[in-house]
């Protein structure tokens, strides 16, 4: 931050030093000593009484979570949880990236009430949503009961996240006049979005694509209450019988989502174009 | 042939009105400017020949082709914005070629094409960066450039040489006009700044509330606006209240002024009060004594006053003159080498009363 706004830092004294540093090691440990538990606790066969530091090294092994990614009900719950976050990614980019800029183009005194009804699923519990969905099962049940009946509810719960990835990635944009210039060259509303808005906002849409992805691989209350066996809901049985195993899942499953983020980091890192060094002609 | 007409064009926006009803017809080749204020409707009529807005009323159309309801991206017109609008994601080459690519000219007609118009506006070199490692003024140049590879019917120019700094504007202004002089291209030029319409256009149109005021050569609108708000906008003016003691004459603070030959007397009732507009260089200053001046000048009617302030400003010298009896200072133009007085010395102003505007008020 102090490199953007081009102004120096403070000097800052031995304690002050000290202060910031000790203050991010606490919180490293605050995150980092329950996911060791927890890897203790999963990869070493050692029964609960007896783990301690004297028995730090003694039998480690990966095996009960082998066994739990070995499940076939694992791999059909996970398989059912990426094809819903891709279908979800897909309706939600397909309705709401259109629709943020037509906010933005035709209704931008509509923005701020955008926002507002795009953020009620973040305070309303998935809890409350999915009992206003429950009393329409007898009249659609057609729908309910398939799994994938979870794609629009899911893009709902992702809306918070989705909305203002991609509203903050076109309002960085001049989009009107780019609009009007692509329009005023031949191009249609189709070759318009696809040449000019997406290219634009590719960082938006990458990062709107994970969260999305993230909200739906962590869902696990709408999951529960529709009866569909995705990943959460799968982990959650079997945890119940298998601990061991069940921690090792939710293990790997945070780790892969700490891989996911890290990889939208370098994937929305603004791409270095400079080919040539800048040279004013007038 | 006409090659861009608005035939009696009214567009509302809920209760504005941004254009009454325009009639504006450019000929073949011809640079004609939009003048006004903001919220004039200048704009608006850019956007209606466009396509970006539809009018409510009336009809537009080019080279004789009713084009009112053909949608912006139907239309042939190359157009240049006042903000920055290349496409960020595109070099300056693949800006350029985006028209064509819609139009579907094949690729090396294309490149060709590209090539050409990017020499025209002197940036080739160029080709290969992108928007953000340009400068303002090479943008905008882009920017004309691929609306100039398109070979629109009619250039559209949406006050492009506004964002820029004053020193790239002049030579981008005069660029424009020696491209378009060149090419014989259509152009409508949108802007609030009077210098540059007066500067590079064959007419001027000046716009005030949605109506077009007055369309002419820059010479005419100049010399002979048609009404106080066009004399006001275009150029700078001196107001002199005054009392008409008959159709012939005007009272300035005890000095009478023939009025007779000017166009505005007639409308004004004797006894009216009125407003006499007299452009600073219509003025002229002497010592005031019957031999002072120039023998051009020395049959006009003299306003005594004592120089306020003496600026100097290379090619001009403009003088401060509080006239007696008035509230406000004139401004009176006078040629860089003449010696004009210094603060405090009294000095005659002669006015020239043919070259005024008379407004009632």
């Amino acid at each position: 931050m102090a490199a953007m706004t081009g102004q120096p830092l403070p000097r800052l004294g031995r304690l002050g030093r000290v202060g910031p540093a000790s203050l991010t090691l606490l919180c490293a440990l605050f995150f980092v000593l329950p996911l060791l538990a927890m890897a203790r606790f999963s990869f070493q066969n050692v029964p609960m009484i007896r783990l301690g530091r004297s028995t730090l090294l003694e039998n480690w092994s990966a095996s009960s979570s082998l066994d739990a990614f070995g499940e076939a009900e694992f791999r059909r719950s996970l398989g059912l949880s990426v094809r819903l976050a891709l279908g979800t990614v897909a309706l939600t980019l397909s309705l709401l990236l259109p629709t943020t800029l037509w906010v933005h183009l035709r209704l931008p005194k509509a923005r701020a009430f955008v926002e507002f009804l795009t953020l009620l699923p973040y305070v309303i519990p998935s809890i409350a949503l999915v009992a206003g969905i429950l009393p329409l099962k007898p009249h659609a049940r057609w729908f309910l009961n398939s799994n994938y009946s979870l794609i629009p509810f899911y893009a709902v719960l992702a809306l918070p996240f989705t909305y203002r990835s991609l509203d903050a990635g076109i309002k960085a944009l001049d989009v009107k006049t780019l609009v009007d210039a692509s329009r005023s060259l031949g191009a249609g509303w189709g070759t318009t979005l696809r040449r000019v808005i997406i290219p634009n906002v590719r960082t938006s849409i990458i990062s709107a694509s994970f969260l999305t992805a993230a909200v739906v691989l962590g869902e696990y209350t709408m999951a529960r209450v529709l009866l569909k066996q995705t990943l959460p809901a799968f982990m959650e049985q079997y945890q119940d019988r298998e601990p061991q195993g069940g921690m090792g899942l939710a293990l790997s499953s945070m780790l892969l989502t700490t891989l996911l983020f890290a990889l939208l980091g370098v994937l929305t890192r603004p791409r270095r174009r400079t080919r040539t060094p800048r040279l004013e002609i007038s | 042939m006409t090659a861009l007409v608005f035939a009696g064009v009214r567009k509302t926006f809920g209760s504005t009105i941004a254009l009454e009803s325009l009639d504006l017809q450019l000929a073949p080749g011809e640079f004609v400017s939009l003048l006004g204020p903001s919220g004039c409707g200048k704009t608006t009529a850019l956007r209606v020949a466009a396509g970006f807005e539809k009018p409510d009323l009336g009809a537009v159309s080019v080279n004789d082709r009713d084009i009112t309801h053909l949608p912006a991206h139907k239309r042939n017109m190359g157009m240049v914005f006042q903000s920055y609008s290349l496409f960020p994601n595109l070099t300056v080459h693949d800006n350029v070629e985006f028209g064509m690519r819609t139009r579907k000219v094949e690729s090396a007609e294309r490149k060709r094409r590209a090539n050409e118009v990017l020499e025209l506006v002197q940036l080739g070199p160029l080709a290969d960066r992108f928007p953000h490692q340009l400068s303002g003024g090479q943008q905008q140049r882009v920017a004309l450039a691929r609306a100039l590879a398109v070979r629109p019917e009619v250039l559209l120019l949406d006050e492009p040489l506004s964002a820029l700094d004053a020193k790239v504007r002049g030579s981008l202004r005069d660029e424009i006009r020696r491209l378009q002089l060149s090419l014989g291209i259509t152009t409508l030029f949108v802007t609030h700044d009077q210098e540059e319409a007066l500067a590079i256009s064959d007419r001027v149109g000046v716009m005030s509330n949605g109506r077009l005021e007055q369309l002419g050569s820059p010479r005419d609108v100049y010399r002979q606006p048609s009404s106080a708000f066009v004399a006001r906008f275009v150029g700078s003016m001196n107001e002199l209240p005054a009392t008409v003691s008959d159709t012939h004459t005007a009272v300035v603070s005890g000095v009478t002024i023939p009025i007779a030959a000017n166009p505005g007397a007639a409308g004004v009732a004797n006894g009216a009060a009125v407003r006499l507009l007299i452009r600073p260089e219509d003025m002229h200053l002497d010592a005031g004594t019957a031999d002072a001046g120039t023998a051009e000048h020395r049959h006009l009617p003299v306003l005594p006053g004592t120089i306020v302030l003496n600026s100097f400003q290379g090619a001009t010298t403009v003088v401060s003159v509080q006239l007696d009896g008035m509230e406000t200072p004139v401004a009176v133009h006078t040629s860089g080498s003449e010696s004009t007085g210094l603060s405090g010395d009294r000095v005659a102003v002669r006015i020239d009363a043919t070259r005024m505007v008379i407004e009632p008020v």
